[in-house]
């Protein structure tokens, strides 16, 4: 062991799926010292799980090396696993055996001697308070007793390390704290024991870590104490809701009005993104499925970046004038811009009416029914408030509502990865592919 | 326990041992498989024993239909019980539980035998239990006086020939995803095996000798009642080699399986 102060050392992880076509952990490097409680915390997807999976030889990492307990695990993998114990996110207990046998089975499976054997089951039984439970069938347990035997059982061979993978998922809140009790005892207790904990809970990275690691698209976006982090958003959040109405072709304007405010930190924008693309996502009619919709959806940037063809489409496809008139009003206005007066003769009856109206500015109101968004974290809101206020009616938009709260772990999260539901695009899977051919014609 | 002493990548056979006793174990504990598998047994023993008692005629030997039948059934037991059991390992992948023993400090080849090994003792035991269920009803002849004899032999070769089933219950086994599938093995692999083994009726051989599984039936049939199709050697033979490509194969894709 090289370092004898870090329990686990990850440098340069990365674990690409190639059937999926996923970047799971894009390139990583960590550390855990021993004693630590560190948390892992990130959206669905955001390569928690893979990363577990890699440290206890589940799964290969596609690149990079990682240290645990002082063992390489690509070239030691079971003195890896005899250094660390598991608490999978899905239960995987035996449940047609008994508590005691399924602790039995793993006792054997990782080479532990008879008598050993049975002194050391019934300590960690006893530490999870299932010692009167010990003959029951699991297949009669409750879902909380089972995710405490299952810590059990990870804890009869001594590991150095434990690792629990959304522990209290799906668990009642008494249950939680009971479970939380046990895993702040496993920590400060004798064991002393280094935890590796994921999970969605910010109360439970909160109450349970010494560090917490934020992770988003298989990358580590922050690493600090929850206090650090929330250091870092100092001061206080205030979140302004805006009428539905507004117009987000504006909103960056404004932010960056706001930004100007002295003693703003930071600012994020959430509803529907405003940035990029105007492009809204194109839904393929059945039977159509073998065009490639980036194909399609590149034909109709080039043509409506182009009034000339666009006219003609208007002419001759009825479907594109509805097209035109369901169109987001972002993109309305932008291609109301591309005609002058010439180019509007042209333009069918129904098109024209709409144009003109966008140009006098009496556009009919967004329909879409989100309302914006901004989280702004500053040094003392009480300060700031007026100012940003005063900014946001300069720039005449009108307030919904206004709040202010000290910064919670959810709003550092939030800061980080963004409030938008995560669903994985196409275009990150294109990303990868691309990864892997350009890696592949490197070679 | 600071100094863990190393498992390598070999086989651990006290581990192998406990996953054997495992099956054996959840086997006993549920009463329902015990009972159906024994009552299919049964049934057929009944239905097609029922039918008049003319005599076969094999390999120039007259044979008694009901003695025909009885250990043609017996080895039947093999296939159901083996293919089945080697599904477990669908059951274990299924309930999560595939992963402990995945993460554990043992070797796949540990975890395979031990499967293998447990599915192929239960299935020798009901495969006695068939017997001598079938020596009750009197399917065989009480005057035959290596009775004691052939059934002891039996034992063994029933262990062998359950490896090579439960080898193919594995491969199915770690590439199939999903419970529906169930049927389509039963439809495509068990049912062919069996219809076409001559187990319950006699076939001529140029339809048995392209089903492996007949040579077991063959095989069951020398050594309880003394007359068979082939060489008992060659079934042996057989057997074995078709046993060992099925564990083989079976291993590989245990080794392959991705459980995550």
């Amino acid at each position: 062991m090289t370092e004898n102060e870090n329990i686990i050392e990850v440098k340069n992880m990365t674990k690409i799926y190639e059937e999926g076509n996923t970047l799971a952990v894009d390139d990583i490097s960590f550390s855990i010292r021993k004693g630590e409680v560190l948390a892992l915390l990130g959206p669905n997807g955001a390569g928690k799980t893979t990363t577990i999976s890699i440290l206890a030889t589940l799964l290969n990492g596609t690149k990079g090396k990682c240290l645990v307990n002082g063992y390489d695990v690509k070239k030691e993998p079971d003195k890896v696993r005899k250094s660390i114990g598991i608490v999978f996110q899905e239960p995987s207990l035996d449940t047609d055996m008994k508590a005691k046998e399924n602790l039995e089975l793993h006792a054997i499976l990782y080479g532990m001697p008879k008598k050993y054997r049975r002194t050391k089951i019934e300590e960690v039984l006893k530490l999870v308070d299932l010692d009167d439970r010990a003959e029951v069938y699991v297949k009669n347990y409750s879902g909380g007793m089972k995710r405490r035997l299952e810590i059990a059982r990870g804890l009869i061979h001594e590991p150095k390390v434990l690792f629990l993978d959304e522990p209290t998922l799906g668990l009642d809140p008494q249950t939680r704290r009971k479970i939380w009790d046990k895993i702040k005892e496993l920590n400060q207790g004798e064991m002393k024991m280094t935890i590796l904990i994921t999970t969605h809970y910010m109360d439970e990275a909160d109450e349970l870590a010494n560090r917490i690691c934020i992770m988003d698209h298989g990358k580590i976006i922050a690493m600090d104490t929850s206090k650090n982090l929330k250091k870092k958003l100092s001061g206080d959040v205030i979140d302004i809701t805006f009428e539905a109405t507004e117009e987000r072709l504006k909103f960056p304007e404004m932010i960056k009005k706001i930004k100007e405010v002295p003693g703003v930190k930071n600012i994020s924008f959430s509803s529907v993104s405003t940035q990029q693309d105007m492009m809204p996502p194109l839904q393929l009619p059945k039977g159509m499925a073998n065009i490639d919709p980036a194909m399609i959806q590149a034909r109709i940037r080039d043509i409506i970046s182009n009034p000339k063809k666009l006219i003609t489409a208007w002419k001759n496809i009825p479907m594109t004038v509805g097209m035109f008139l369901n169109a987001p009003l972002d993109m309305k206005k932008r291609i109301a811009n591309m005609f002058d007066e010439k180019l509007l003769e042209e333009v069918p009856d129904a098109i024209k009416q709409v144009i003109i109206k966008i140009r006098k500015g009496e556009h009919e109101e967004e329909d879409n029914g989100f309302e914006p968004t901004i989280s702004i974290s500053c040094e003392s809101g009480g300060q700031q408030l007026p100012l940003i206020i005063e900014k946001i009616n300069n720039e005449g938009f009108s307030i919904k509502n206004v709040s202010m709260h000290q910064p919670t772990l959810e709003d550092v999260f939030l800061h980080y990865v963004g409030n938008q539901i995560r669903e994985e695009t196409s275009s990150q899977a294109k990303n990868v592919k691309e990864m892997i051919q350009m890696r592949q014609l490197r070679k | 326990m600071s100094d863990l002493n190393l498992v390598k990548t070999k086989i651990n056979y006290g581990v192998v041992w406990v996953l054997a006793k495992r099956e054996l174990l959840s086997f006993w504990r549920s009463k329902s498989r015990v009972i159906s598998s024994i009552a299919q047994a049964i049934l057929f023993l009944f239905v097609f024993g029922a039918f008049p008692l003319s005599n076969i005629v094999m390999n120039e030997i007259i044979v008694s239909t009901r003695a025909f039948i009885a250990s043609g059934i017996s080895a039947m037991v093999i296939l159901f019980t083996g293919i089945f059991g080697g599904m477990a390992v669908f059951r274990d992948k299924m309930f999560g539980f595939m992963k402990e023993l995945m993460v554990a400090p043992v070797s796949r080849r540990t975890l395979m035998l031990g499967r293998t090994i447990g599915i192929a003792l239960q299935t020798m035991i009901q495969v006695v239990i068939i017997i001598i269920l079938g020596v009750i009803i009197g399917y065989y002849g009480y005057e035959d006086p290596f009775l004691v004899f052939r059934i002891m032999i039996i034992v063994p070769v029933a262990f062998l020939a359950s490896l090579g089933v439960v080898g193919i219950g594995l491969t199915v086994s770690t590439r199939l995803n999903d419970m529906q599938s169930f049927g389509l093995i039963q439809t495509f692999i068990v049912m062919p095996m069996m219809w076409l083994s001559g187990a319950i009726a006699p076939l001529p051989p140029l339809i048995l000798m392209f089903n492996p599984f007949s040579y077991c039936v063959d095989l069951f049939r020398f050594v309880l009642i003394g007359v068979s199709n082939f060489p008992p050697l060659l079934d042996l033979t057989v057997m074995i080699v078709f046993g060992a490509i099925f564990i083989i194969i079976g291993a590989r894709s245990f080794n392959k399986m991705e459980v995550s």
